[in-house]
């Protein structure tokens, strides 16, 4: 009871300040400095149309390497979390309820027309996330995005077919070659070219083709890449029949 | 009609943010089942990633994508500010990181203890 | 006078697109059984959406082939997503 009256009222002095957040707020009507820099010398500098790519990737490179390290953290920590216990026969206490569920569980297999939708319908999403990220410089969207079109993909796969195996090395070995590539090319910028993911270490192009902007299409088709994979990893961690290695 | 249509567009992302933050604050401090906490968290993440985006609003703006529809030499009068999209990205991929190492951690205590409500596992409580 | 016809008939579809969409809300709502809900459901807003769209290619003529392409997917995930569905809740053992 004096729990509740205590959260309500932190609740409500929350509900104050935000109060007061709301009402003294006036729109931009202009933008701010930074941000009209980077409208009138984004496309030039970097040559890519999409302003939010060229801050991401090259204005604000190194706080992309914070989150490809934070995200693989993650991914690292549910692999470990996760990890599967099933070997040795003398883990009574810990798996019995596991292995009486597992034998009396409800798991049935797919229908042919989920397995027929799922054949008609994975190569398109994954196309799609390929476009995605293979656009980045171009439309809004990006490696993050694509990533995780591919991820959701992948939790198709899985969700209409549960019987289907990702192979694990495949996706491990992928995904840390991508990351060690995106850094790889990172400290080429620093070398070659102005600082950190600098993306003139290749060619700025025409402005608008496909392969333009440096190297943005080939910053974001790893990044993409990685994420995918990297998600794909962790949904596949969380499944409850574990059969495949460690 | 005209006190409605004088509000701007981004004070009502702004509330709506704020709102979710305050939602999902309750969420997280008042159930007692785990995986209603996790959402709880998850909602409040949303909301502070609509409130920075709605802060980067100009007034009639337009999206930062500087090709044939808005031309370069006006780039400037007429896209809306890109840092605070951006790093919404990162705020966007951080969040998913978090949310997946504690359902990861919720199944292993669901594993070990067979319940869900945090009611149970309290014996770290002093 | 082409132009104003093309109006009048997307603006039909919309509207007669958006009333399908709201039915299948109240049903949901109102349906007794989880099955009469699952049905309910697919079956208005897949009507719903591809009448929407269908009434957006009238409005913008330059965009019906997309459009096309959206109601084909429209029509190959909705039934199959409320088909598995179905199954889940039958092999669980709803009534």
């Amino acid at each position: 009871m004096i729990k509740r009256i205590f959260i309500m009222m932190m609740l409500a002095l929350m509900a104050l300040i935000f109060v007061q957040l709301a009402t003294n707020y006036t729109e931009n009507t202009s933008l701010t400095r930074l941000g009209s820099y980077y409208a009138e010398n984004g496309p030039r500098e970097v040559g890519a149309p999409n302003l939010v790519t060229a801050v991401v990737v090259t204005y604000r490179g190194l706080d992309t390497l914070g989150e490809v390290t934070v995200l693989f953290i993650s991914a690292a920590g549910v692999g470990l979390l996760l990890r599967r216990t099933r070997r040795k026969a003398d883990d009574e206490d810990l798996e019995t309820g596991d292995r009486a569920e597992e034998t009396t569980g409800t798991h049935k297999a797919a229908s042919e027309i989920v397995e027929t939708a799922t054949e008609l319908l994975l190569p398109m999403v994954m196309l799609f996330g390929v476009y995605v990220f293979l656009n980045g410089h171009l439309s809004p969207g990006g490696g993050f995005q694509g990533g995780a079109i591919i991820a959701s993909g992948t939790m198709f796969l899985l969700l209409a077919l549960p019987e289907s195996h990702i192979s694990r090395l495949l996706v491990a070995l992928t995904e840390s070659l991508s990351g060690f590539s995106y850094v790889v090319i990172g400290v080429l910028g620093v070398i070659m070219a102005g600082g950190f993911l600098d993306n003139r270490i290749m060619g700025l192009g025409t402005y608008g083709d496909l392969f333009s902007a440096g190297a943005i299409p080939l910053i974001y088709t790893l990044v993409g890449l990685k994420v995918g994979f990297e998600l794909s990893a962790v949904l596949d961690r969380f499944r409850k029949d574990d059969t495949g290695p460690v | 009609m005209s006190p409605i249509a004088d509000i701007p567009l981004s004070l009502i992302v702004l509330c709506s943010g704020l709102g979710l933050v305050l939602i999902g604050l309750w969420g997280m401090l008042t159930q007692r089942n785990m995986i209603r906490m996790i959402i709880g968290f998850s909602l409040t993440d949303t909301g502070i990633h609509m409130v920075m985006v709605s802060i980067g609003y100009v007034t009639g703006g337009t999206a930062p994508i500087i090709n044939a529809a808005v031309p370069m030499s006006e780039a400037v009068n007429r896209v809306v500010d890109p840092v605070p999209s951006a790093l919404v990205l990162t705020a966007i991929v951080i969040g998913l990181g978090v949310t997946a190492v504690m359902l990861s951690f919720a199944v292993r205590i669901y594993k070990a203890r067979k319940t869900l409500m945090i009611d149970e596992c309290t014996e770290s409580r002093w | 006078m082409i132009s104003v016809l093309g109006d009048i008939i997307g603006n039909l579809l919309l509207l007669t697109g958006a009333l399908f969409l709201f039915s299948a809300g109240l049903g949901v709502l109102r349906m007794p059984d989880t099955y009469n809900r699952i049905q309910t459901g697919t079956k208005a807003t897949t009507l719903g959406t591809i009448l929407v769209l269908d009434g957006l290619a009238f409005l913008h003529p330059a965009w019906t082939f997309k459009l096309i392409i959206l109601v084909f997917f429209v029509m190959l995930t909705n039934p199959v997503s409320s088909h598995a569905l179905a199954r889940a809740a039958h092999s669980i053992g709803t009534h």
